[in-house]
């Protein structure tokens, strides 16, 4: 296996004073370049070849009418109009996620949240609980998961069988599309178990002097939930609400298979991811399929680059109270 | 899945440059392992369906091995809808299977983009088509090439209980009209836990049919749509006309309906009828465990059933295949070998072969002597077979289901519906 070799930088003459600040660090970098780029060199043909490398095929092919057989042809911005004044099955799966990510993460969060508090106790058993709530979310978004679900909630399933004892007839979840949609919403929100681990790791880092002196100060339950878990706890809740909000926009699996591998009843679980998949690779139109997920990357990064704005006004940082 | 989904879908073009770089840089692509040396062929073969067909096939090619010694088949076999996801995959990575399954929604998709070899020249033309119905055989041309040739013969239509249906009093055995066809399935749909029909508003091959019968056809031979909006307008209201009366399946359970009969509602016990393909009755059977039988379609305005001679399934050669010989060989033995016939019985449909097939039906037995006895006595009724559908076909059967959907659930008027579907069929056809 032959590696890249990246030539030394010339190495600049500098002053005495400079070099004597910088020697050590300085030194040490040119000495171990060679080295450096061997080691680096697996990940970084990797991140060129599968990571970059398709990411420039991809935008170079949301411009053209690539189908997958042919030569690709130039369209300019075609797609990306098509997209928002020609295609009433785009505007319903942007509809469909934004629905999804404006219900489901809130709700996720806060089950996460408050069973994490649940568990941030010192009762009998919370080992095998916490073992429990987070075993679902270690299943992530597997079709087993997804099939399980579809079972569950189908017509003459579990879920209706026990609604319809309880004297509430409702027609099969999956296959309404009044309900498909909340069925698997549901779904996201059962896996918490991913943040509300993150939680408990932020719950055991607030201070149990903190509660006391607040106690003592004659503040509830509530009033030391709202003006020290929640603040101390920000960086947390800011951390999980990025990661969450990405993954809900990226929704695929569970969407794919409760909704029958085509949107659901009347496209009522058309993600866009799902979408994209079935414009891509069953109606042959790479072009836009590489459109639409260009879109969703500048759409994500807006999304979080606002959450990441905002955070100034919610998100406390120690150093930033020591700062002050 | 679903990060990773969205980067691979966005990859999947540089997909032959991600796996070359690294081989060129490392040195290894200048060996070329792999190409298999010698005088011994290996081919690729895929092909949908389910498990049991599986076992029957590769059983077929075991056989093709032994006559061919120097021809190697490695197979491979998917789901229907997951298998031309795969095969869109493999076709745009350079690296089609050599021999494969077609369907008639995705030969023109196919053929039409260069990516079948034409059997009518080169190594194909060693594929004989002499005992074939010359009918059947047409069906695999598409704009004077033929891109695939038929492997077996099937024909829509209708898969019932015959129990639900006597008690009713009707027996679809010996042919009904529309009219009595939902008067029985009402009659069916009130009296059990059963709808008397799964909704057939969504399937386009009953719509096909239904068009068939009134002298129209589904697509013009130049790749438009052979009907016009009044005409899909009175066939969602016969459908509709069914469901509000009961004999159809009620919304919920009609857009839980796919193409495998274990999931589709009569395979459930939901229905006790359902528009299919006569050679699926024996998995039917399975699924719904009652002794459940096949009719042909309820005859339209012109007494006649509007059904055909349908290739239920192509094989095909990539243009692509360096082994397009051997590819040849390996169809011609599975449409032409008397043994083959025997060994994948009717699971597919009726041999392509009609001298294999004389055979085989006067061997029937159980399943196999139902669908003989079935199609023998429609053999003189059936008409031509439609042209082959356009680019786009494969789209249009899952935009019918959609839109009918909103019909059933009560979300759109017919008329809208209407509209919505022609829009959208002319722009996804033309």
């Amino acid at each position: 296996m032959t590696t890249l070799r990246t030539p030394d930088p010339p190495v600049a003459p500098v002053a005495p004073a400079r070099v004597r600040r910088r020697e050590r660090p300085g030194g040490r970098r040119r000495k171990s370049q060679p080295e450096a780029f061997a080691f680096l060199a697996p990940w970084l043909l990797g991140a060129v070849a599968l990571t970059v490398g398709p990411m420039v095929v991809s935008l170079y092919l949301s411009f053209t009418d690539y189908d997958l057989f042919t030569t690709p042809k130039w369209v300019g911005f075609g797609n990306f109009a098509h997209m928002f004044t020609g295609d009433d099955r785009y505007l319903q799966s942007v509809e469909v996620t934004l629905i999804y990510v404006l219900v489901s993460v809130p709700l996720k969060l806060t089950v996460s949240l408050l069973v994490a508090m649940l568990l941030n106790t010192r009762r009998g058993g919370t080992g095998f609980y916490r073992a429990a709530f987070y075993a679902p979310s270690l299943l992530g978004a597997s079709v087993a998961a997804a099939l399980v679900w579809r079972a569950l909630f189908m017509g003459g399933g579990p879920v209706n069988e026990v609604l319809a004892f309880l004297g509430w007839h409702t027609p099969s979840w999956v296959d309404d599309p009044r309900f498909s949609l909340a069925s698997i919403v549901l779904l996201g929100v059962w896996q918490f178990g991913a943040p509300m681990v993150i939680f408990l790791a932020g719950l055991k880092q607030i201070p149990a002097e903190l509660h006391e002196a607040a106690a003592i100060d004659g503040a509830g339950a509530f009033r030391r939930f709202r003006h020290i878990t929640l603040p101390v706890l920000s960086p947390v809740i800011f951390f999980n609400l990025v990661m969450e909000a990405i993954h809900a926009f990226q929704a695929f699996t569970p969407a794919f298979v409760i909704g029958g591998g085509r949107g659901g009843p009347a496209d009522a679980d058309l993600f866009y991811t799902l979408y994209l998949f079935e414009v891509g690779f069953q109606d042959f139109r790479m072009g836009y399929a590489s459109a639409m997920a260009w879109v969703l990357l500048v759409v994500i990064a807006i999304v979080t680059a606002i959450v990441f704005r905002t955070a100034k006004l919610w998100v406390f940082y120690d150093d930033a109270e020591a700062r002050k | 899945m679903g990060r990773t989904t969205v980067r691979r879908t966005r990859g999947r073009g540089a997909a032959a440059l991600a796996v070359v770089v690294p081989l060129l840089l490392t040195g290894v692509a200048a060996c070329g392992s792999g190409s298999g040396g010698g005088g011994a062929a290996t081919i690729t073969f895929v092909w949908w369906g389910s498990e049991g067909r599986a076992n029957l096939t590769q059983k077929a090619v075991e056989l093709f091995q032994q006559k061919n010694p120097d021809i190697k088949v490695q197979t491979s076999f998917s789901a229907y809808a997951a298998y031309w996801e795969k095969l869109a995959t493999q076709t745009a990575g350079g690296k089609p299977p050599d021999v494969l399954n077609v369907d008639s929604r995705y030969l023109a998709e196919y053929g039409g983009r260069n990516v079948l070899a034409d059997l009518n020249s080169g190594a194909g033309k060693a594929i004989s088509l002499a005992d074939v119905n010359p009918e059947l055989a047409a069906t695999g041309v598409y704009q004077g090439k033929r891109y695939a040739v038929p492997w077996a013969q099937n024909t829509p239509a209708m898969i019932y209980d015959p129990a639900a249906f006597t008690a009713a009093g009707a027996d679809p055995a010996k042919g009904l009209t529309w009219d009595q066809y939902a008067e029985a399935a009402r009659k069916a749909g009130t009296a059990g836990s059963a709808r008397g029909v799964t909704d057939f508003g969504i399937l386009d091959t009953t719509l096909e049919i239904w068009l068939r019968q009134q002298g129209k056809q589904f697509y013009t031979s130049d790749g438009k749509l052979g009907f016009t909006a009044d005409d899909l307008r009175r066939y969602w209201e016969l459908a509709s006309k069914f469901r509000d009366t009961k004999a159809a399946s009620p919304a919920d359970v009609t857009a839980s309906y796919n193409t495998s009969p274990e999931q589709s509602p009569l395979g459930k016990k939901l229905t006790s009828s359902e528009f299919a393909y006569d050679n699926l009755l024996p998995a039917y059977r399975k699924a719904n465990g009652k002794p459940l039988n096949v009719a042909p379609y309820p005859s339209g305005a012109n007494g006649g059933t509007g059904q055909y001679r349908r290739p239920s399934m192509f094989l095909a050669v990539a243009a692509r295949s360096r082994q397009q010989e051997a590819a040849a060989k390996l169809v011609d033995f599975l449409i032409n070998d008397p043994e083959v016939g025997r060994i994948v019985g009717t699971d597919r449909g009726l041999a392509p072969n009609l001298k294999v097939r004389a055979q085989l039906a006067g061997e029937a037995k159980g399943n196999d002597k139902t669908l003989y006895d079935y199609e023998a006595a429609l053999e003189p009724k059936l008409g031509a077979a439609p042209p082959v559908p356009p680019k786009g076909a494969g789209a249009i059967q899952k935009l019918l289901q959609r839109t009918y959907e909103e019909v059933a659930f009560g979300r759109m008027s017919i008329d809208d519906a209407v509209s919505r579907f022609m829009t959208e069929a002319e722009k996804g056809l033309s």
